[in-house]
């Protein structure tokens, strides 16, 4: 581990040196003082809380992917679909990479990104031996820009709003958990920042656990 | 903002940042102790990746709007409409706020990406001075939209998932969709491979 300069930091977009204070207070952003690119956030229990809000986005998005989604009918023909339909259809349709993009970026990702952050912070109190947390973050880092909850949530509105002129629909309860999902994950990303969560993967590689 | 002395870069200080985990090492190091990614002072041919995969992206466009994004078959009539074809219904059938999303999603932003990242790539690699803090601005505003246009590929997913009631009313994807998804996901490889400090270096420079 660099610990030579802890407190320096490069900014992503311009790479100017900036030092970092050694605490943020609660709700002030750390941004580059010549691009003005948000580096860290402040936040007085952001792990406890993150950890919080994970649990109940993963709880939502279980329920999503149980419950059915929307059902439809018309002309007393009903048909009930659940969120997994939205793309094993499409695959059925044989249009598999439109499949695998739209399963990846509604759920696999948006999931893999808070089970990983769940991990980090549980090892970070606890050492759970050979959990790769340095990987986690890492695939944190790459999933981050492919996770499109809020996207599919604007998408289920339109296909709402247009198919609501010819038939009745019905909003099931995987589709208000999945209303409450979307705004949870963005809010959630919105509160881990690269700081702040490499500093939890330090935490948690500290031997004084094991 | 304005700056007296001239600003420190990590590179003039004999530093790399490490774009995964942002530990700073120093500058001969070729990967990161943290997380063991390959480390570059600058992404390597940022700008000739970023604009090949635009051009790519711009090809591909072109099926995305020719071909027919769904078509749908009611009462045994089948109708085939594109994105641009799907938006004229909308406006005929008077839902105008629809048709302005969809329009906005699969129409504006797309071309917006591809024209601001050309408009950035020809500017990174311009030699006399360029506006650095619109610059940024500008690839903050691509990076942000970039997700927003699969709208129109998620309502196709939902609307194909819904609508299967067999003879009597049932929608099937069409090419396009797979062509449009490909533009989505090239211009947003195309933005992440822009490397905004090349813009900024050229500051440093003067």
């Amino acid at each position: 581990m660099n610990k030579a300069q802890p407190q320096l930091h490069a900014c992503l977009e311009c790479d100017l040196l900036i030092k970092m204070p050694d605490s943020i207070s609660h709700r002030t952003n750390v941004s580059c003082p010549r691009c003005n690119h948000s580096i860290a956030v402040g936040h007085n229990n952001a792990k406890q809380y993150v950890l919080a809000m994970s649990l109940t986005a993963l709880i939502l998005m279980f329920i999503a992917c149980t419950f059915s989604f929307i059902s439809f009918s018309s002309n007393e023909q009903i048909r009930t679909i659940n969120l997994l339909q939205t793309f094993t259809e499409l695959y059925l349709q044989e249009y598999y990479f439109v499949a695998v993009l739209v399963f990846s970026f509604i759920l696999l990702l948006p999931t893999l990104y808070l089970l990983s952050v769940c991990l980090i912070i549980l090892s970070s109190y606890r050492g759970f031996g050979p959990l790769p947390t340095v990987w986690l973050g890492k695939l944190m880092s790459h999933i981050l820009p492919w996770s499109m909850a809020e996207v599919f949530l604007i998408g289920v509105l339109v296909a709402l709003i247009k198919v609501t002129s010819m038939a009745d629909i019905s909003l099931e309860s995987s589709f208000w958990a999945y209303v409450i999902f979307a705004p949870l994950f963005t809010h959630i990303v919105s509160m881990i920042d690269n700081h702040r969560l490499w500093c939890w993967i330090e935490q948690a590689k500290e031997p004084s656990h094991a | 903002m304005l700056e007296s002395t001239k600003p420190i870069t990590a590179a003039k200080s004999g530093l790399v940042n490490c774009l995964v985990c942002h530990q700073l090492a120093p500058i001969a190091s070729t990967h990161c102790k943290r997380c063991s990614t390959a480390l570059s002072s600058r992404i390597k041919n940022s700008v000739q990746i970023s604009l090949s995969l635009l051009v790519t992206a711009v090809l591909l466009y072109i099926p995305a709007n020719i071909y027919p994004i769904m078509s749908t078959e009611l009462l045994g009539d089948t109708t085939e409409s594109t994105i641009i074809g799907g938006i004229i219904l909308f406006l005929e059938h008077e839902s105008y706020f629809i048709a302005a999303v969809i329009f906005i999603a699969s129409v504006i932003v797309p071309m917006a990406k591809m024209l601001a990242l050309a408009w950035l790539c020809y500017c990174a690699n311009r030699a006399d001075k360029i506006k650095q803090y619109e610059l940024t601005k500008l690839y903050r505003v691509t990076e942000f939209i970039g997700k927003w246009s699969m709208v129109d590929i998620f309502v196709v997913a939902i609307l194909v998932a819904l609508i299967q009631l067999g003879e009597l009313m049932s929608i099937k994807v069409g090419f396009a969709a797979t062509a449009f998804a490909g533009v989505v996901v090239i211009t947003m490889i195309s933005a992440h491979q822009f490397d905004t400090r090349f813009l900024w270096d050229k500051v440093d420079e003067e």
